[in-house]
């Protein structure tokens, strides 16, 4: 596996993984009746707000990344080949 | 005459079907002209020149659903650091005080808000008749559904914050707070309880009501963060 595609999973994975997070907690805020005993008691409303909150903008910049990266490389790569 | 006999059994057949749909057509628009119709209640939309939002606008987030309290056996109770422990109906709630109109915007944490023109009593006209001890500090509105929240009595004394029974020229619905909702402006939506039945007067500063005893800030300031103090 290349650095490059090492990136691009990793990134994927991450994204995958606050995308279920951001779902999960929005419901923890809005549906907190259903969430709340479904979970045990461990997601409250209040938990599952502070968590919706936090991960705002680390969703934004990888989901920003998750759609820019290949295009940018490939833009990059283009440059760095037009150059030689 | 075995075709004839199956024709005929046929037609009869239709006969009666025919017979029985005409009956459960005619049946059914009998049941529908009988039927009571729901019109939607006749809400204002806009006060002098301030677009309204509708009563349909809220998230139902309450803890335990929509409470249906029946008005005759509805009581008010004003308890606590007071001179006279006060007990009122519902009637006399209405009868009892000047009725004010306001129109003030809930902000809900869930990132929603609805601006309604509410219609109510001041919450420091009920305290004044119960005459406050000098050393109540809190007040403690209790819901029927078991849901609670505090405000301090100087921002009770201080402003103007209605008890509300109406909303854009209605009563209040009862998944809106029916009979009462506190409308207390300028702070975040956890602290318009509804469904009031005990207002109390304390001098616990430090008493938590249900969302603020789950992480959510007690002074719930509209003009700051509502996790915290």
């Amino acid at each position: 596996m290349t650095n490059q595609q090492l990136v691009r999973r990793s990134i994927h994975w991450t994204l995958t993984a606050l995308v279920i997070i951001y779902l999960i907690t929005g419901l923890g805020i809005t549906e907190y009746r259903i969430v709340e005993p479904l979970t045990l008691g461990l997601l409250t409303k209040s938990l599952a707000q502070k968590i919706h909150m936090s991960i705002e903008i680390p969703f934004i910049v990888f989901l920003i990344l998750h759609i820019w990266l290949l295009p940018l490389l490939k833009h990059f790569r283009s440059r760095k080949l037009r150059n030689n | 005459m075995n075709m004839k006999k199956g024709i005929m059994g046929r037609q009869i057949l239709f006969a009666i079907l025919s017979v029985v749909l005409v009956a459960i057509i005619a049946f059914g628009v009998n049941i529908g002209c009988n039927q009571t119709e729901v019109l939607a209640p006749n809400e204002i939309r806009e006060y002098e020149g301030a677009d309204l939002s509708s009563i349909n606008d809220f998230r139902e987030n309450s803890i335990k659903g929509p409470q249906e309290i029946d008005v005759g056996s509805y009581t008010l109770r004003i308890t606590g650091l007071v001179t006279n422990t006060t007990s009122y109906t519902y009637d006399e709630v209405l009868n009892m005080y000047q009725h004010y109109k306001k129109v003030v915007t809930l902000d809900c944490v869930e990132g929603w808000s609805a601006t309604i023109l509410w219609e109510g009593l001041l919450v420091k006209d009920l305290l004044a008749k119960v005459e406050p001890l000098a050393n109540a500090e809190v007040v403690i509105f209790r819901a029927y559904d078991g849901y609670t929240t505090s405000l301090p009595i100087d921002y009770i004394m201080d402003n103007d914050i209605l008890m509300a029974y109406k909303m854009n020229d209605v009563d209040l619905p009862p998944e809106r707070g029916f009979p009462f909702q506190l409308v207390a402006e300028s702070k975040w939506g956890y602290k318009w309880i509804k469904w009031i039945t005990e207002i109390e007067l304390s001098d616990d500063i430090d008493y938590r009501g249900y969302w603020e005893s789950r992480g959510y800030s007690n002074s719930a300031d509209l003009d700051k963060s509502f996790f915290g103090d």
